[in-house]
């Protein structure tokens, strides 16, 4: 009973201590609704004449998740079998495991001005940042997947001769395939829901010209772009959901 | 003529964390044998099927399967190794989102080149091969089917044809049937024990069931400690030789301590099928 009472004690200090110090503030809140709502009003009605715009944004936010989903897993997977720990030694593994904590740790937006920096403005650098992120992300699941995997049959399959890659092609991938790319699906919706806003640091897509209408004061243009924004994620969100739901 | 000696093993030992878990100080085994090890759980029988197989490391004394001498270090001899010997797990250890083919398939692995399998390139004699050992454990209709949506029955059937596929001189079957129930158990043992008559293989199997050893093995060994107690032929495992082995090896696990045989009637099996009475006692 003690010990539940310091729990409650503990976990309310914790997050009065967080609200107070994010000055959290209901009563300011309240009254920025209305600002809210003005700021929405300003988007209406929407201004379809930047139809074009909002076309080849959109294909190239597209064009850039998918590129970029692939890249990433292209790499993560093997990575990923590297760093499963009872798949390699710990010299393989725990390095592997280290570089991809790391580049998990970079936030996304400042991984895309590392690339606009070093290749310039456009939607290539947003390919290379979620492909970076993804390496991190992807190839931990798959770590993890293949860590949780029943080693029993792998090793009958070994009982029977077969050489390690041999067991991978017919014992591993079989086993994990299904989780592998439900992980991709949910990657592709959780990128495309990113690349959206990359623009924001210049590295393309539909996220780059809500940020220069804004700029402009053009609220009514960008209130179409992301209404295109959100149509995107939820069309992604479903594709992947779709996805999962037929393989597991 | 006497028959080729498959297995032979003089004083070996095999250790985990500094304690020996097996020690065998003499076992021979020839071709076409049918050997049932008996004993309870952690008595050392999957060890010393273990070892066979090369999974653990023998350290002391000289064991020779198929005449290769342990330890086995060249690795195209360790993989000629697993070839010759199959092994039959308790719970069968398919990759059940494979199909049935693919599964037994998976018995030619060894055989097959890494390009070969990467490309799905299957030779004349490797689909012939797949086929005969469906067949021979009456799985023609089911083949497509993934090995999960199988019965226990049927998947321990599908783990013989990939043993059978290895084209092995060896068959180990660990507790081949301790996941499946009584009748079941015995269809497999009888296909088990025709396939190796009919593939002059050598059976070797750990079973919890006295009764199954003596009906289906040529000879028993009794295992108790990493120690092999008591071998000898099926036909001199009499009720009263059971008795003598359990009380011997002790009934769950428990040594008798006043060192006299337990009486017919107060001896229980240590596992299932309990009071039933044995075939021929």
């Amino acid at each position: 009973m003690a010990g539940k009472v310091s729990l409650f004690l503990a976990v309310s200090a914790l997050l009065f201590w967080s609200f107070q110090g994010s000055e959290f503030s209901l009563g300011q809140f309240w009254r920025g609704i209305p600002q809210l709502f003005h700021f929405f009003g300003r988007m209406t009605p929407p201004d379809w004449s930047v139809w074009d715009v909002l076309l080849t944004s959109a294909v190239e936010t597209l064009q850039t998740t998918i590129a970029g989903t692939f890249l990433g897993a292209l790499f993560a997977y093997p990575l990923g079998v590297l760093a499963a720990s009872n798949w390699t030694p710990v010299w393989v593994h725990l390095p592997i495991k280290a570089f991809m904590a790391f580049v998990r740790s970079i936030p996304l937006l400042l991984l895309a001005l590392l690339f606009v920096s070093a290749v310039g403005l456009g939607p290539f650098p947003g390919v290379l940042a979620l492909a970076v992120h993804s390496v991190g992300v992807l190839g931990r699941f798959v770590a993890e997947e293949i860590e949780a995997t029943d080693q029993k049959p792998l090793l009958a399959l070994q009982g029977t001769g077969a050489s390690s890659l041999q067991i991978i092609q017919h014992g591993l991938i079989p086993q994990v395939l299904p989780q592998m790319v439900a992980h991709l699906a949910i990657r592709f919706e959780m990128n495309l829901r990113d690349s959206t806003i990359l623009g924001l640091v210049g590295a393309g897509g539909l996220g780059f010209y809500v940020f220069l209408y804004v700029k402009q004061f053009q609220w009514q243009k960008s209130g179409v772009l992301v209404l295109a924004i959100i149509a995107l994620v939820f069309a992604g969100e479903f594709a992947a959901w779709q996805v999962r739901k037929r393989l597991i | 003529m006497s028959k080729e000696m498959v297995i032979q093993i003089e004083n070996a030992r095999v250790q985990m964390g500094g304690r020996t878990i097996l020690a065998v100080d003499h076992l021979e085994v020839s071709r076409g044998e049918r050997v049932a090890i008996i004993g309870n759980s952690g008595s050392g029988k999957t060890t010393l099927m273990r070892m066979l197989k090369g999974y653990v490391p023998c350290k002391e004394g000289k064991v020779v399967v198929m005449g290769d001498v342990f330890p086995i270090k060249d690795p195209q001899k360790i993989k000629t190794h697993h070839r010759h010997i199959g092994m039959i797990h308790q719970h069968f250890d398919l990759i059940g989102r494979e199909t049935v083919w693919q599964n037994v398939y998976h018995g030619r692995l060894g055989y097959v080149s890494l390009l070969k399998s990467v490309f799905g390139i299957c030779s004349q004699r490797d689909l012939q091969i797949c086929a005969q050992a469906i067949h021979e454990v009456h799985l023609e209709d089911k083949q497509r089917r993934f090995a999960r949506t199988l019965s226990g029955g049927e998947q321990q059937r599908v783990a013989i044809a990939r043993a059978l596929a290895q084209e092995p001189t060896i068959l180990l079957a660990d507790e081949p049937v301790s996941s499946l129930d009584p009748a079941l158990a015995e269809d497999i043992m009888d296909l088990l024990v025709s396939v190796c008559d009919a593939y002059d293989l050598t059976l070797i199997m750990s079973l919890h069931l006295p009764e199954l050893a003596r009906k289906y093995a040529d000879r028993v060994l009794a295992m108790k400690n990493g120690k092999i107690m008591w071998d000898g032929s099926s036909d001199s495992l009499s009720n009263d030789r059971i008795g003598e082995i359990y009380e011997f090896m002790g009934t769950n696990g428990v040594v008798n301590g006043n060192g006299t045989r337990a009486s017919r009637s107060a001896f229980t099996w240590p596992y299932g099928w309990q009071g039933q009475p044995l075939p021929g006692g």
